[in-house]
């Protein structure tokens, strides 16, 4: 259990540099850097939590991780009288599958130097890690908007 | 009131309408001409900003309306387009309609936020056309909030951060560190010379990519694909991504594929600029 907790701290503390680092190179409001810092953290370790300590798969830690960073952006976004999508992005970026992008893009080029027999594998490498790599993005994607779809539901005006 | 005192303007949701015209329908008081030409004009160029740095469609149209009709519209129609918007600004009978080219400039998340904050002023009354338009310039032309060398030692942190998190050790952060700063450093010199972005992005990967290749003189193989990985994730077009799921989700069909198309399209380039380092360092059987 303290083994599971100290993964989640540091992988926080660690997220939290990235989320910040984005932030700036994004040109965010001074104040709020360390909103979204702590956005990229939480939704981050909600994500560890659920996939050490509650073997959730990596879409659904997604998923979970993405729609904290969700609720969480749209309070700042109150507090601070600025557009949600200023914490969502930058919270969001610490969980970009930059590994699965990066591992789909080598067996992609693995398979155009080898055999025909031999493409089996990377061809089914690649189709993983590209299916892995989609669903997270998505459901990045789905998690930030939720309290959108959610709370913000206008009446059609035509 | 005497001529000396400040006119007060009125929230322009308290302005009660005042020409009922036959079509049954409540309308706005009458506005000049010259005066619809001007909402147009500048709500225009707010949403032009806003589209050019990073906003999605809906927060682009619900902007530009929120403008339009605080400045005296009765109704504004706006059609998002890629890098295109289309607007019609309606008062009574009379209506004028622009079309505005918006092509992306970088996400700049401080002119977004303060061209919403602009519209919400505008909504409550507190805003006129001649405030509007020194802000817009305002906005246009401020400088950026953070130095040239903070934005590249920031990225190379966050990039180092990320080759933690992908399990990386000491040794691969740091070189991490170096590859992500130099190639944001080349990324800005090259974005100076107005080379075509998927140019910039494929040399950029391409630079990191050699630097971070040397990770395999350090240490053997283990953190190799994090070092790699981590050094290029300075390039993926997160918000490009994240805008087209939110497009697509939110009834914006044609920004929402033309926005993953174009995120797509980054992504190879990465990849490629990512092949080429690990050929000509001889890191891979490619």
């Amino acid at each position: 259990m303290n083994a599971l907790l100290e993964l989640v701290l540091q992988e926080a503390l660690w997220s939290a540099v990235g989320a910040g680092g984005f932030a700036v190179l994004f040109n965010v409001p001074r104040r709020a850097l360390l909103y979204c810092m702590l956005a990229g953290a939480i939704g981050r370790a909600v994500r560890t939590l659920l996939l050490e300590g509650f073997d959730a798969g990596i879409v659904v830690a997604t998923l979970a991780g993405a729609t904290v960073i969700g609720f969480i952006a749209h309070y700042c976004a109150l507090r601070l009288k600025m557009p949600s999508m200023i914490f969502g992005i930058c919270g969001a970026i610490p969980m970009v599958p930059g590994v699965f992008a990066f591992q789909t893009m080598l067996a992609l080029l693995q398979i155009t130097g080898v055999s025909p027999e031999a493409a089996a594998e990377p061809l089914v490498i690649a189709a993983q890690n590209a299916i892995k790599t989609g669903l997270i993005l998505g459901a990045l994607a789905a998690g930030i908007v939720m309290p959108a779809l959610l709370f913000v539901r206008p009446k059609p005006v035509v | 009131m005497t001529d000396n005192e400040p006119v007060m303007l009125k929230p322009a949701s308290a302005v009660r309408p005042v020409f009922p015209y036959v079509d049954g329908h409540e309308h706005k008081p009458l506005m000049e001409r010259e005066e619809l030409r001007d909402v147009i004009n500048l709500s225009l160029w707010a949403g032009q900003l806003m589209l050019q740095h990073g906003a999605d469609a809906a927060r682009v149209e619900e902007t530009i309306h929120r403008l339009g009709t605080g400045l005296g519209c009765d109704w504004m129609d706006i059609l998002v387009l890629p890098q295109t918007i289309v607007a019609t600004t309606i008062n009574n009978q009379d209506f004028r309609t622009r079309v505005r080219r918006a092509p992306a400039r970088g996400v700049n998340m401080t002119i977004v936020a303060e061209i919403s904050e602009l519209s919400y002023r505008a909504r409550t009354g507190d805003l006129d056309r001649f405030t509007l338009r020194q802000e817009l310039h305002r906005i246009d032309g401020a400088a950026p909030n953070y130095s040239r060398w903070t934005v590249i030692l920031a990225v190379g942190a966050a990039c180092a951060a990320f080759c933690r998190l992908f399990g990386g050790d000491a040794v691969a952060m740091a070189v991490t560190f170096l590859a992500a700063a130099a190639a944001m450093f080349a990324r800005q010199e090259l974005h100076r010379q107005h080379f075509n972005p998927l140019l910039i992005t494929t040399v950029t990967a391409f630079i990191a990519g050699v630097i971070a290749s040397t990770i395999t003189l350090l240490e053997p193989e283990t953190s190799r694909m994090a070092t790699l990985s981590a050094a290029v994730l300075l390039l993926v077009p997160g918000v490009p991504l994240v805008n087209a799921a939110e497009d697509l989700l939110r009834g914006y069909p044609v920004t929402g594929i033309a926005r993953g198309v174009s995120g797509l399209l980054v992504s190879l380039a990465i990849a490629l600029g990512l092949a080429l380092a690990l050929w000509v360092t001889g890191g891979g059987g490619l």
